[in-house]
């Protein structure tokens, strides 16, 4: 049982090997470093991807890895130079710490930083074990009303929150959203909280399509009979689902190319296109629509300044309905069970409790 | 003589009261920091406040503080994980240091983060002595053929570029510029290279104006004679001036009431109104005007992301011809006379060079 162990780690022996180990208790690197007792962990497409694939892109799992990267805990050590966060204090983890001298940090883009150190992406440990250290301004402290286990899903909210701020979504905006899972699902959420009126969500399974209208969505559309459709016939049934009207913003977050050609596709002329989802390296995408549309296109990647703060707000003031997500709780020693659910398809989101306290 | 001195240094006790001295000569604690020879520094109206008047607005010296912030030099020292620069390199140094820990600097904007260490600054010591220390990126490295004199007046012209990607400057547009000081020169130059492609400079002195013609200004206007015309009188004169053009982008380089009134009076609709220059905290200010024309209007202070890059860029690539600015060369043991001499107001850039090395 891991409740005997000083620092019980869930870590990615190789492909399809997932064990419970005792690791070094981690110290505080510098005075500015916070120590948190890990209590609730999301698991993300990420983290099964690198359990079923051994990488993702670039990222190769070459050594045994910590995984887990969404993650709320309690504060049990604070270094010296900490001034806003105690000893005690309930925290969403912020599991990227970005290197404080790169430009891409010093223009405000810290996600896009080259020495981004990321929790569970090799070679880096993630967050699955009874402690983990960031720097104090990669915490935020959770309001005594948000439950860990919201803060916990604060991880996937800030990219959501990242992709709306990125699109700039306001009041009046028509906004479609490819792809339910936990990403697609916050989206929509967050897009209504920033003042969507239309929003509308795309996929093939009715009960997540479900979940979407309980989370904000306004029109949902089940395009799980459309295989085989001309792009013309495709892109006219999800415009009758939006009541005719185009929407202005369109995220994809599934990352699949017919999903991609749809929402160009679908999109009003000078709207803006957000890419989300992670897929195929290289698609076949509309380039000439894109021009004659002067649509905007833009990447997105995690999340950057304020995203994460902005997270903890939304929860906070009941925007966002976060616990609405979760489908499954697991212990900490029966780590390797959730990530076999979560590979075969049958949660949203499930969370792993921290390690029993010794 | 100072250049026996170890690390001799430019000090202001009080208003008029400066003195050469020795100092300690500063060392690298934290491995990302650099130590430079300073070669040439140029003199800034900032500092003739303080040389005047022993403060500048809100700012008091309280205790002596070393002058100078528009410098240039070589690198004497560097520390353990620095490797953008070696010893030896000749370099425009940029002089704010920012917490890496501030919400302002991870936004993209570190000029307004509120632990800035700003050099000559109460209480902070400036760049005029021997040696002065910041870390590796905050030095850009100087081409061959950029002199080091050059490169000390990358500091104001840090300012026009900030001020102009603020402006979002961009080929087409048609730019009025009050203000011949340094700034608003360098601002006409820097709009010019930006792609302005109509630029008025608007000052009281004839020589001031010849200069912003050599720096790129394609008209030029003195409104000495024009005290206690009408707000309209004004801008009929100032239209003519500029060839009946209405500019799109005013840069206010002075700080004066009466020319951010014209500025915003002759600015476009929809335009963009650039408040660089320092004056009065509280003036008399257009705001129906704002409403009524849509403008836009913005602060700037100071330089931030990749302005100083693109300044040293805009010099070796020889779109700014910053070395028409030097009027003034004053030796290290000098400096006291170049802070007299600017405060009569007869330099526009004088350049004082660092000290002599020991004999």
């Amino acid at each position: 049982m891991s409740l005997k162990l000083e620092n019980p780690s869930v870590v990615l022996k190789q492909v399809g090997e997932i064990v419970i180990e005792n690791r070094p208790v981690p110290k505080l690197q510098d005075s500015h470093y916070v120590k948190i007792a890990i209590k609730k962990t999301g698991i993300c497409g990420s983290d099964v991807h690198y359990y079923t694939h051994g990488s993702i892109g670039p990222f190769v799992v070459k050594n045994p890895m910590v995984l887990g990267h969404e993650s709320a805990g309690i504060v049990v050590e604070i270094g010296a130079d900490v001034q806003n966060i105690q000893v005690g204090d309930r925290v969403a983890v912020e599991p990227g710490v970005p290197s404080r001298y790169s430009d891409e940090y010093k223009s405000g883009n810290y996600n896009l930083c080259p020495c981004m150190v990321f929790a569970a992406t090799p070679p880096y440990d993630g967050t699955l074990a009874r402690f983990y250290t960031v720097p104090e301004d990669f915490v935020v402290k959770l309001p005594d009303h948000v439950s860990l286990e919201e803060g916990a899903l604060v991880e996937p909210l800030s990219v959501a929150v990242h992709a709306t701020r990125i699109a700039k979504v306001t009041f009046g905006d028509r906004v479609a959203v490819y792809g339910a899972g936990p990403v697609g699902l916050l989206i929509a959420a967050t897009a209504k909280a920033y003042g969507a009126t239309e929003v509308l969500v795309i996929d093939v399974f009715d009960n997540k399509l479900e979940l979407a209208r309980t989370l904000g969505a306004t029109h949902t559309y089940n395009s799980g009979g459309d295989r085989g459709l001309s792009e013309a016939d495709l892109v006219a049934k999800q415009l009758a689902a939006l009541n005719g009207i185009p929407p202005n913003v369109v995220f994809d977050a599934s990352g699949a190319e017919p999903c991609i050609r749809a929402g160009i596709n679908l999109i009003k002329a000078g709207g803006t296109y957000v890419q989300v989802g992670m897929g195929k390296d290289d698609v076949n995408f509309p380039l000439t629509v894109m021009g004659t549309k002067e649509l905007t296109v833009r990447g997105l990647f995690r999340y950057s300044y304020d995203d994460y703060k902005m997270a903890v707000k939304l929860v906070s003031e009941n925007r966002v309905d976060v616990k609405k997500l979760i489908t499954h709780r697991v212990k900490f020693d029966d780590a390797v069970k959730a990530f076999e659910l979560v590979r075969d398809g049958k949660a949203v989101k499930c969370i792993i409790d921290g390690p029993e306290d010794i | 003589m100072s250049r026996n001195l170890a690390n001799p240094s430019c000090v202001l006790y009080a208003a008029r009261n400066l003195v050469i001295e020795d100092r300690p000569v500063p060392e690298i604690t934290d491995p990302h920091y650099v130590k430079i020879a300073v070669k040439k520094t140029g003199i800034c109206g900032s500092d003739v406040h303080y040389y005047q008047n022993g403060r500048n607005g809100l700012k008091v010296v309280k205790s002596p503080m070393v002058l100078g912030h528009e410098s240039s030099g070589v690198i004497a020292e560097i520390g353990s994980e620095v490797t953008s620069v070696k010893v030896g390199d000749r370099v425009a140094i940029e002089p704010g240091i920012p917490s890496r820990y501030s919400d302002a600097y991870k936004s993209g904007n570190y000029n307004l983060c509120p632990c800035m260490v700003f050099a000559a600054s109460p209480p902070n010591n400036g760049t005029l002595a021997r040696y002065f220390m910041v870390p590796d990126d905050f030095v850009v490295k100087l081409p061959d053929h950029v002199s080091l004199e050059e490169g000390a007046i990358v500091e104001p012209l840090s300012v026009a570029v900030h001020s102009c990607r603020l402006a979002n400057v961009t080929f087409g547009d048609r730019c009025v510029i009050y203000g011949a000081g340094p700034v608003g020169l360098l601002i006409a130059a820097t709009a010019k290279a930006y792609g302005a492609t109509e630029i008025m400079v608007v000052d009281i002195f004839d020589d001031k104006l010849e200069l912003a013609k050599q720096l790129g200004a394609t008209h030029t206007y003195n409104s000495s004679e024009d005290r206690g015309a009408s707000e309209d009188d004004n801008r009929t004169f100032q239209l003519a001036a500029f060839g009946g053009n209405v500019p799109n982008i005013v840069f206010d380089a002075t700080g004066v009431e009466a020319c951010i009134t014209a500025g915003i009076n002759l600015i476009k609709v929809g335009g963009t109104f650039m408040q660089v220059g320092v004056g009065k905290v509280k003036i008399e200010f257009p705001m129906a005007a704002v409403g009524n024309k849509e403008l836009t209007v913005k602060g700037v202070y100071r330089y931030s992301h990749d302005d100083y890059r693109l300044a040293v860029k805009l010099v070796g690539e020889g779109k700014v011809d910053v070395k028409k600015l030097v009027t003034h060369r004053f030796t290290f043991d000098h400096a006291v006379e170049a802070y007299e001499v600017v405060s009569q107001g007869r330099a526009v850039k004088c350049i004082i060079d660092g000290p002599e090395d020991a004999e």
